[in-house]
């Protein structure tokens, strides 16, 4: 009985929100902004991924330039360049042959720009010191939520809500003011089967468009959604979606139960959502940026002098050498394994070396900053579904701060082996070969895997606040005025 | 089948029904006469279960509504003095919603249509958007609505106004019906005429006491004016 009033209740709403037009005019506004999110969103990850192309063909294509004048100088084709040589490591890896380290695009990358435009997505890596390719952003503030780009999530965290208040702000309190309400609690039929069917056949159109609509586009366009170690990021998708949603939902509901008026229902609604999507995480941000300060590049800027100044003299006999090529051109050619690596490049290189051991607790600051922003962000950011959701899209993107953070890492030790291969070489003036070309380190990412239980967690931060303002609207169904 | 006993209701300190005791018994049409704001709506709510009450008691069918809220609704038919309905869907389609809600079937087009004729709607008006129907023609939905439900019980609210006098006197017929058939029928009604006609027993209520309760055919209608204007004047 119960299940076929629901049913009854179900049907003739829809019939109703067909006949006025406001599912297809609601739905296809929605469309539209999911297609056009999506689109921003699919356009800056082709770019992305563009851009990250174009530099594994430079390296490839500096590389293969490296070798074919390696060969041409051992035929004696090509007179070598004291600064270009590709015998001499210092040359090698100080930049003739370098490794864009680039972070990869995931399966789910055009649904949340995230932190992916804040943060660099690949660095170029050779044996100068990380302050020079790592830290010469002008970033003061790295970590930020709701960057306000147009992509899906922004339409789900900023204008999903909207969407669902247009259907359901006014869900009980239009039928009382228009009198059908006595008609229909005339009969038996409950206020509880009775909003379940009207929020239900609301709720399924809206966030069937929003949580299917960019999967569906996805898959069509990038067929890796399919890999079965998808599965975690599709799912977490999906159940953020519904979850988001059904907050939205269920603070529309309530806000029915309670409301005297439809007026005051859309005031109270906007006023939850200006607090809980633009107020808190406004707050947040300012006070996250008070919290953790963002390291002084200044100090940064005046370590690295300091400590090259004082290389300088360190390193004062290396560099006051001459360079012998300029009377001997033959040094330039590898004999019996070695080369001739200028002592003002071995003390180059060592400056950089110092620099990068020294400004170590100057730089651990920066990354700190970034990893203890993003602890707070996941302490309290509980207090807004909205930014739970944002976080959590932009982790299964994988452009959350997380993955940024792990990838300096990845590059940070990638840089150390980068060095460590060139070192013994620079300072034993060892010729490089055509064999040590293919040997060199590579970069390869490794990934981390989308963490299910983080996903879980949010997801919970998500539920939780929702059936807490579905079990207070039951509870105040009782003191539900008909008339 | 509908009874109140010792019922009370207080709006903040404003008593709107002060210890009302009725019972209406199958068979029976019971009018409900009184000046504006003597509480007749208010008590018709009680026994929709719309409103609480303050003091006392409400009972359908021997359950107490506010215990038994969707039994007792099971065996209430109610047209409400403003019958609303959705603009957006037909006539038809309103009454097969709300039939259907009453007693948990979908009607056939052909049994919904006959219901409407019953009521007095124009057979040409059926499959018309409610948005364009004047307030009788709602009413004859309301009516259409009412009857389907086949219930013990009718709580009428003003259930005529907005009738043209010919509508008014067939849904006077149909009531005759259902009383005839053994159901138990509360109305409220400003006019003297129609209660006398179709009321078996008739209650006058002034500021939220009912003052005195009369068999119909114990009075002439002349009678029953002057001692309605004489009640209101004291
Ligand atoms: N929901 C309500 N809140 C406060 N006062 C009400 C409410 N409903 C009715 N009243 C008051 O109770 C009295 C009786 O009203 P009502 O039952 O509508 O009278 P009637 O139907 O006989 O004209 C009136 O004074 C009215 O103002
Ligand atoms: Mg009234």
């Amino acid at each position: 009985m119960k299940s076929a009033l629901f049913g009854k209740v179900f049907l003739h709403e829809l019939r109703v929100l067909i006949a006025d037009r406001t599912l297809l005019l609601v739905g296809s506004l929605l469309v539209a902004l999911v297609l056009y999110g999506f689109y921003n969103g699919y356009q800056e990850t082709l770019q992305r991924e563009h851009a990250a192309q174009e530099l594994a063909k430079k390296q490839a294509d500096k590389h293969a330039e490296n070798i074919t004048t390696l060969r041409a100088l051992l035929g004696g084709e090509q007179k070598p360049d004291p600064f270009a040589n590709p015998f001499d490591p210092a040359s090698v890896g100080g930049g003739m042959e370098m490794r864009y380290a680039t972070l990869p695009t995931l399966a789910l990358s055009p649904l949340a720009f995230g932190q992916s435009d804040m943060l660099p997505n690949y660095y170029k890596v050779t044996d100068r010191s990380k302050a020079s390719f790592m830290y010469d952003t002008e970033i003061e503030n790295p970590w930020n939520l709701l960057s306000g780009h147009f992509d899906i999530t922004f339409v789900l965290v900023y204008l999903f809500p909207l969407i669902i208040f247009a259907l359901s702000y006014n869900l009980l309190t239009v039928e009382r003011e228009q009198g059908t309400l006595r008609m229909l609690l005339s009969q038996p039929l409950s206020l509880a089967i009775l909003v379940a069917g009207k929020l239900l056949v609301r709720a399924l159109p809206v966030l069937l468009i929003m949580a299917v609509l960019p999967l569906l586009l996805l898959g069509v366009l990038r067929p890796q959604l399919f890999q079965a170690d998808q599965l975690p990021a599709v799912l977490g998708w999906l159940g953020l979606v519904l979850a988001y949603g059904g907050f939205w939902f269920a603070l529309a509901l309530l806000v029915n139960i309670i409301g005297r008026s439809s007026a005051t229902n859309a005031l109270a609604l906007m006023a939850a959502w200006v607090l809980f999507v633009l107020v808190i995480p406004v707050v947040l941000n300012i006070v996250v940026g008070l919290l953790s300060p963002a390291p002084s590049r200044i100090e940064l800027a005046t370590k690295t002098r300091l400590i090259t100044i004082e290389g300088l003299n360190r390193y004062h006999d290396k560099l006051s050498s001459d360079y012998r090529f300029t009377q001997d051109p033959e040094v330039l050619l590898p004999r019996d394994g070695k080369i001739e690596v200028a002592p003002r490049r071995q003390a180059q290189f060592l400056i950089q070396r110092d620099v990068d051991k020294e400004i170590q607790r100057v730089l651990n600051e920066f990354s700190t900053q970034l990893a203890v922003q993003q602890m707070l962000v996941e302490r309290f950011g509980w207090i807004s579904p909205a930014i739970v959701t944002y976080e959590g899209m932009a982790a299964i993107a994988g452009n959350g701060a997380a993955r940024y953070l792990e990838f300096q890492q990845q590059v940070d030790r990638f840089h150390e082996r980068w060095k460590e291969y060139f070192e013994p070489r620079l300072l034993n003036s060892i010729a490089m070969t055509e064999q040590d070309y293919a040997e060199m380190p590579h970069f390869e990412w490794a990934e981390v895997p989308v963490q299910v239980s983080g996903i879980l967690k949010r997801l919970l931060l998500l539920v939780i606040p929702a059936l807490i303002v579905i079990a207070f609207a039951i509870r105040r169904m009782r003191r539900f005025s008909v008339v | 089948m509908l009874k109140t006993i010792q019922l009370d209701k207080h709006f903040g300190s404003h008593q709107a029904l002060k210890a009302i005791s009725i019972d209406v018994k199958p068979g029976e049409i019971y009018c409900l006469l009184g000046a504006n704001g003597a509480g007749k709506t208010t008590l018709i709510n009680l026994f929709l279960n719309f409103l609480q009450p303050t003091g006392g008691q409400v009972l359908v069918n021997g359950r107490d509504v506010q215990q038994y809220p969707l039994e007792s609704k099971r065996d209430i038919a109610y047209i409400p003095e403003l019958v609303m309905l959705y603009g957006v869907l037909s006539g038809l389609e309103n009454l097969e919603y709300f039939a259907a809600l009453a007693t948990g079937e979908k009607l056939p087009r052909d049994k919904l249509l006959s219901l409407l004729q019953g009521a007095g709607l124009d057979a040409t008006a059926a499959d018309r958007r409610v948005s364009t129907y004047s307030k009788g023609m709602r009413q004859k939905v309301g009516i259409a609505i009412a009857m389907a439900k086949n219930a013990k019980a009718l709580l009428l609210d003003e259930p005529t106004s907005g009738l043209d006098p010919k509508a008014a006197n067939e849904f006077s017929q149909l009531l005759t019906k259902a009383k005839d058939s053994g159901v138990a029928v509360l109305t409220t009604t400003h006019d003297l005429f129609h209660a006398k006609q179709t009321g078996t027993r008739i209650g006058i209520m002034r500021r939220g006491e009912l003052l005195t309760e009369l068999n119909s055919a114990d009075v002439s209608h002349s009678e029953l004016e002057s001692l309605y204007l004489q009640y209101m004047e004291a």
